[in-house]
């Protein structure tokens, strides 16, 4: 098994009290992956059921972000690869 | 430092962290100045305002808090930041005599200002206690008094010696019949100007006493003189004010223009100074809507204080003269909503 990387970075190293902060995490994993399985169910007659999908993710991953000046970082989207977090100032 | 720090795990509680460090500089102090040195309170009240500029003559007998203004003193009680601006220059009293008077029991008698400043041709030149004066002692029961009464207040404040150098200066300057060029009065300003803080530093100071010197900052030359890295050591703060009189002004280019000089002029120690904007206004006669130009100062000077060099520490608009908020109650309205704003806020 991998370990997975991180990266982080900040949209500026200096803000103004209450200015918006944007922190970007790029991330990754090389066991991480996303499958679907999909299933099909066919009797004798060859008649076939509609398909089912399912999705599981092996070696999910669980990003933290932790302040040591107790600001709160809230995610504002995350790709799977590319998560992006803001706080205020 | 504040760190962020970032960890990502896997399913089998491997992890993987990354850390990165951020300043959130501290708020920009909001100020303010209300013509005739008035009573600011009632301008004041409801809004951000924190810091305040005053003027006082070193040839006044009330410097602190000044005659019948015992309102400084609640406001400096409050915890609104002053800058008390002493200058040498007379303030055209009838009496420009000499003066004898006592402070704390000590009789001191102090010769009749000898100087002239802001010789602009065609007007008459105000006199001023001369560089040569402070340097020769004669002036030191103006200092005594000032700080007599300095103590009393219960806070420390910024004294800015001087209000503008550069236009005092801009014309040359005379003392006692000699005559002396812009160059060589910057000399004997920052001279006199290390003589006074090395006077009011000997002696006990409130708590948070600070100074600096006074400039408007137009004239880079001027500016580069006025801040030896010598006397820098003795001053907490650069100052310089700010006005807009075109149509073309824009605030990040007004408030950057003296501070880029300061970056490419200036040393380490001067650099290392917070900025104290002892005066910024908008000329309504060429930008008749001055609510929307103050509107653009917040993001101006959060842009500016991103950027290196000194970060601008306070901004106090000055309602008088060039700055004449008309009408008021709008000018007044943008300003308080400005100072709501991020970097003031």
């Amino acid at each position: 098994m991998a370990a997975p990387t991180a990266n982080a970075s900040l949209n500026s190293t200096t803000y103004s009290p209450g200015e918006q902060m944007l922190l970007t995490v790029n991330y990754g994993d090389a066991d991480n992956q996303r499958l679907t399985v999909t299933v099909t169910v066919t009797d004798a007659q060859g008649n076939r059921s509609a398909p089912v999908s399912v999705t599981a993710v092996i070696d999910p991953l669980t990003i933290t972000v932790a302040d040591d000046s107790g600001r709160t970082w809230s995610r504002v989207s995350d790709s799977g690869a590319v998560a992006v977090f803001r706080a205020v100032a | 430092m504040p760190r962020v720090t970032v960890t990502v795990r896997d399913s089998a509680s491997r992890t993987a962290s990354a850390t990165v460090a951020y300043t959130v500089l501290p708020p920009v102090l909001g100020g303010y100045y209300l013509s005739g040195g008035a009573d600011p309170t009632a301008d004041m009240a409801g809004g951000n305002f924190r810091s305040l500029t005053q003027y006082r003559s070193f040839a006044d007998a009330y410097i602190f808090p000044g005659y019948q203004r015992p309102w400084l003193v609640t406001l400096g009680r409050a915890g609104v930041r002053l800058n008390m601006v002493l200058e040498l220059k007379h303030y055209g009293a009838p009496d420009t005599g000499p003066q004898t008077f006592s402070v704390d029991g000590v009789t001191y008698t102090v010769p009749a200002p000898a100087m002239t400043i802001q010789q602009r041709p065609g007007t008459v030149w105000p006199k001023a206690y001369g560089y040569g004066q402070v340097l020769a002692g004669q002036c030191d029961g103006l200092f005594a008094r000032a700080l007599s009464q300095y103590r009393t207040m219960g806070f420390g404040v910024n004294i800015q010696l001087a209000s503008e150098l550069d236009t005092d200066h801009e014309f040359g300057t005379t003392e006692a019949g000699k005559a002396y060029t812009w160059a060589e009065s910057d000399a004997r300003a920052v001279q006199a100007v290390t003589y006074i803080v090395n006077w009011f530093r000997a002696k006990g100071l409130p708590q948070d006493s600070t100074f600096s010197v006074g400039l408007g900052g137009f004239d880079r030359d001027c500016f580069r003189r006025t801040h030896p890295e010598a006397l820098m050591t003795r001053l907490n703060y650069l100052q310089w004010n700010v006005y807009a009189t075109s149509p073309s002004h824009t605030a990040l280019e007004r408030f950057r223009r003296t501070k880029d000089w300061a970056v490419a002029d200036l040393g380490p120690v001067a650099l290392s100074r917070p900025v104290l904007i002892a005066e910024w206004g908008v000329r309504v006669i060429e930008i008749p809507d001055q609510a929307a130009w103050i509107a653009t100062v917040p993001p101006a000077i959060a842009r500016l204080n991103a950027e290196r060099g000194p970060l601008i520490a306070r901004t106090n608009y000055f309602n008088s003269g060039w700055g004449t908020l008309s009408p008021k109650a709008t000018g007044l309205a943008a300003l308080r909503a400005a100072y709501a704003r991020p970097p003031y806020g």
